[in-house]
């Protein structure tokens, strides 16, 4: 009988910390130190619940941290359940390509956020993150993820908010995510990251574009029905790659002309 | 080196083989070819099995969270067809799929070259019927069994008859060829449209029941699934509406969505990613078919027509 090596095994460890951001999105922090650069994902799994591809939301070195909004099984099993062991493989995937470029603006709606707290504390620990601008789109206030660090990065680089519906205590801006794109286009020779919703990405893209960014700057985190993260379950492809294998990050002008990059 | 055996040498050859391998071979069991566990040479059929014999690299349904394993499997009588597509298939997940490289490592597929044109098969599409990869390759005609092995394998061979023609698979393989015609592909990743009625024509017949995946040899996706035994991979089909589905929506709500992908993976996107086409001809996805739609029209359809 010859055996080899289980990819598919899991490492089983608890979270030292938990944390409700909102009424459905919480943070788990183990002690495990972030072995990822901003990006890349792990596969989480609960033992007969499933798996669940989870991008890395701390910067290399820093303990290993995931922010999750709870809709799927998996992912409402750990926030029911917060003292039981999580499965980890990865990490998986590429990574945000900041390092050389210009200027960054990275665009994030939703739950897109926790890739780019990643890619702050990645920029942070080289001392570049002047050359960052993080554009965050929240449905409401109530849905405002990293509410701390956000007044934290408010003060260490260039962090604008902005929530589709707001409430009365809101004194910030209201309105999408794309009606922030026209005060960065000064940057426009840069990179933009865009992570969020496919409609969101869509239109950012759009908006993007329409401010002098070129598609071949244009970075995208796609997401897909990724079931094994290791290019063999075959449900996560766009056109010709495996999202799990050659992104989840791709160069815009790389996949613009695949009719399902956005859904 | 090509050798030349009896029937004889055959049943010498397979018991050389079964010293270090368990000996599956094609054979007819109810009415049906299937592969089982044989003891003797005159066992195998030469016929084309019911189903191909995908499940001897990638189960049906097992647990991962298991060790993968194997034992030393020896497969006689696969059709060329079949096996080309495990050669296909080891060019994404080969060295990926733990389960899958392991048994691809320690399973000797013996492949007959057939000498007629299965009906539907269009194998000469795709260079087929006589192999280039193989492990050792076996061509019958009247009472000779011409053998060729790779390099891993050349040491069953030694001492039986080397051939005095040493051209036999070239010369079959042109006769064929040129008996049988082929389809010609036409640069189909190029030809094939987005938008072409062919994916709402075969929608409208489609009944969504993943045969066409099941049979095929090269169609590799897997489920991912725990249940309460651990967590499953399990034999997938793209045909399916869950394949796709997400929190943030499904990118293939529609039957004409998953046929297009379905077509666009074997003759495109593989191509692109690849360098080659995710299809040998074997026909099983069209024999399996039960409602007759045939990946033969994909090839051939007209599409500056629309």
């Amino acid at each position: 009988m010859i055996t080899i090596k289980n990819e598919y095994l899991p490492e089983k460890m608890k979270p030292i910390r938990f944390r409700m951001e909102t009424d459905d999105t919480y943070t788990i922090v183990f002690s495990k130190r972030t072995m990822s650069h901003a990006g890349q994902f792990y596969m989480l799994s609960v033992d007969g619940v499933g798996e669940s591809p989870i991008s890395v939301a701390s910067g290399f070195g820093n303990p290993l941290t995931f922010s999750i909004k709870a809709v799927g099984s998996v992912t409402k099993y750990i926030m029911d359940h917060r003292d039981s062991a999580i499965g980890l493989r990865g990490p998986y995937g590429n990574t945000w390509p900041w390092k050389g470029a210009d200027h960054i603006v990275a665009i994030a709606g939703g739950i897109g956020i926790p890739p780019i707290k990643a890619l702050i504390e990645d920029m942070e620990s080289e001392g570049n993150l002047s050359d960052l601008t993080v554009l965050y789109g929240a449905r409401s206030p109530k849905d405002i993820v990293y509410k701390n660090e956000i007044e934290a990065w408010k003060k260490e680089l260039d962090f604008r908010i902005t929530v589709d519906n707001g409430d009365p205590s809101w004194k910030g801006k209201v309105g999408v995510v794309t009606t922030l794109i026209p005060g960065v286009e000064r940057f426009k020779n840069g990179s933009a990251f865009v992570i969020g919703p496919p409609i969101m990405m869509k239109f950012s893209v759009q908006e993007l574009i329409k401010h002098g960014f070129s598609p071949e700057n244009i970075y995208l985190s796609l997401e897909r029905r990724m079931e094994c993260g290791i290019g063999v379950c075959g449900h996560c492809n766009i056109g010709q790659w495996y999202v799990c294998e050659s992104g989840p990050i791709f160069r815009y002008s790389d996949v613009m002309n695949e009719p399902e990059v956005f859904l | 080196m090509i050798y030349e055996l009896t029937e004889e040498d055959m049943e010498r050859l397979l018991q050389k083989i079964a010293e270090e391998y368990d000996v599956f071979g094609s054979k007819e069991e109810l009415g049906e070819v299937v592969f089982s566990k044989i003891s003797s040479f005159s066992e195998v059929s030469e016929k084309k099995s019911s189903y191909s014999p995908k499940d001897f690299l990638i189960k049906r349904s097992e647990n991962i969270l298991e060790i993968p394993r194997a034992e030393k499997k020896a497969v006689i009588g696969v059709k060329s067809c079949d096996l080309r597509g495990f050669y296909l298939m080891d060019l994404q997940i080969l060295n990926k799929d733990p389960f899958y490289t392991v048994r691809r490592q320690n399973t000797l597929f013996i492949n007959f070259v057939c000498t007629e044109m299965c009906p539907g098969g269009f194998c000469t599409s795709f260079g087929g019927p006589v192999l280039d990869d193989y492990d050792i390759q076996v061509l019958h005609i009247g009472q000779s069994y011409f053998v060729e092995a790779d390099p891993r394998y050349e040491r069953y061979l030694a001492g039986f008859r080397p051939a005095s023609d040493q051209d036999v698979f070239v010369k079959h393989s042109k006769e064929f060829n040129r008996k049988y015609g082929k389809i010609e592909l036409n640069g189909i990743e190029k030809r094939m449209k987005w938008s072409s009625k062919l994916w709402t024509e075969f929608a409208n017949y489609c009944i969504s029941c993943g045969a066409c995946n099941y049979s095929c040899p090269t169609c590799y996706c897997i489920d991912v699934y725990d249940d309460e035994t651990g967590r499953k991979k399990e034999w997938d089909s793209c045909i399916l509406e869950g394949f796709t589905k997400t929190a943030a929506g499904n990118v293939r709500p529609d039957l004409s969505d998953r046929l297009r992908q379905r077509f666009y993976h074997k003759f495109k996107y593989y191509k692109l990613s690849k360098g080659e086409y995710l299809c040998t001809g074997c026909n099983r996805c069209v024999d399996d078919c039960p409602v007759d739609i045939d990946i033969k029209e994909v090839i051939t359809h007209d599409y500056d027509k629309e």
